[in-house]
């Protein structure tokens, strides 16, 4: 028996220390075996009183035997975790994948009905003066409301965070950005405008969602790709004079934000699908 | 001898063996492995200190495992489970580290 104290086991006579509310990693430090050990082994000069059901080695050697299948089966439990949790991760994905292409697929669905609806719609009305008129009508709103793809001449603008925008949230292209943009676009007299092909009505929002901008609750991805048809005579000029032109030209300059317009000829913007007949009404 | 031939045995059992913990115990296996290996190198230091005494080592090691365990199981009956576990751990592991370097340095004067 060396009998060497381990510091700060033996029989607390020390003063009070100024510290002593605050003493807890001190005495986790000061305490690191068992203060039993200690005890015990100054014992030791008694006779031990030991219980009779209890040999120490054996004890001991249940103990060591545990602690080491508790090691292994620890290891291999994280081991055989590791590719379970992959593998939902990899099944959440698809699912997410599957969900998109049903959506799409649900979204050429609407288009076809809407069309079949256009046609059953110009059989119904028949062809007297009433219903031409009635179908000039429908004809000059359905693109300005957004339910139907059109096509012609117009801007494509395309913008993206700045490359800075990792470092600095003021550098990323904002929900509002996009707002701004759009009613700029409208403004300017654009008949029809698109975001990454999705086509923007009266009911669309534009809105950020966790990190993403949402069109139409679909999340966006960068860079953004605005497209707008319109007169292609003053379109481009009306909006570089509107308020969100100089917004944009702001962002650009001030903050590096990629900003790009350009004169487009043939754009096709498709159809809204989001949008339903809410309110109809028979011809007496 | 004898703590090294059972640790060894044990973990050739856990490997050959692989048997499942139930999914209840699952969450304090970890904590409880942790509070094993505070028991095991502050029984190593106390060897060292020749003050080893297997009666201690054995008591010692089951209360401190059933102990981390109901810590981290009052912890999630009251929604601070994981807080708890890193409260566990930290202490723990400063023993751990404390009492590594005390072996180091019985063993190597260094």
């Amino acid at each position: 028996m060396t009998g060497r104290q381990p510091a700060g086991t033996g029989p607390r006579t020390r003063a009070y220390a100024v510290d002593a509310s605050m003493d807890l990693l001190n005495q986790i430090l000061r305490q690191p075996i068992d203060p039993d050990y200690a005890r015990v082994a100054q014992q030791r000069v008694a006779p031990v009183v030991r219980p009779r059901w209890f040999s120490g080695r054996w004890g001991l050697a249940a103990v060591a035997l545990l602690i080491g299948a508790m090691f292994a089966v620890g290891a291999a439990q994280t081991t055989r975790s590791a590719p379970a949790l992959q593998t939902e991760r990899t099944e959440l994905i698809d699912r997410v994948q599957r969900a998109e292409q049903q959506q799409d697929a649900l979204r050429i669905r609407i288009d076809g009905l809407n069309a079949q609806i256009g046609t059953l719609r110009g059989a119904a009305l028949g062809d007297d003066g009433t219903a031409t008129s009635l179908e000039d009508r429908i004809g000059s709103l359905e693109p300005v409301v957004g339910t139907v793809p059109v096509t012609g001449p117009g801007l494509v603008i395309v913008i993206d965070d700045a490359p800075s925008a990792s470092a600095d949230a003021r550098d990323r292209v904002l929900d509002l950005d996009l707002q701004v943009l759009a009613n700029g676009l409208w403004t300017a007299g654009a008949e029809a405008v698109a975001i990454n092909g999705h086509r923007l009505s009266a009911l669309t929002a534009i809105r950020s969602a966790g990190d993403a901008i949402t069109v139409d609750y679909r999340s966006l991805t960068r860079p953004y790709r605005v497209e707008a048809i319109g007169d292609p005579r003053t379109l481009a000029a009306r909006y570089a004079e509107s308020s969100a032109g100089a917004w944009w030209s702001d962002l650009a300059r001030n903050r590096r934000m990629g900003y790009e317009v350009n004169d487009v000829t043939g754009l096709t913007l498709p159809a809204d699908p989001g949008l339903q007949l809410r309110f109809a009404e028979g011809n007496p | 001898m004898v703590p090294l031939i059972g640790l060894l045995a044990g973990i050739l059992l856990g490997v050959v063996l692989e048997p499942s913990v139930p999914q209840v115990l699952q969450p304090y296996l970890p904590i409880a492995i942790v509070a094993a290996m505070d028991a095991l190198f502050g029984a190593f230091r106390a060897y060292l200190d020749g003050i080893f005494n297997d009666r201690v080592f054995v008591v010692s090691f089951i209360s401190n495992v059933l102990i981390a365990a109901a810590i981290v199981y009052v912890g999630d009956q009251i929604g601070v489970g994981s807080q708890l576990s890193t409260g566990v751990v930290v202490v723990l592991g400063i023993r751990i580290f404390t009492n590594a370097a005390a072996i180091r340095r019985a063993l190597f004067h260094a």
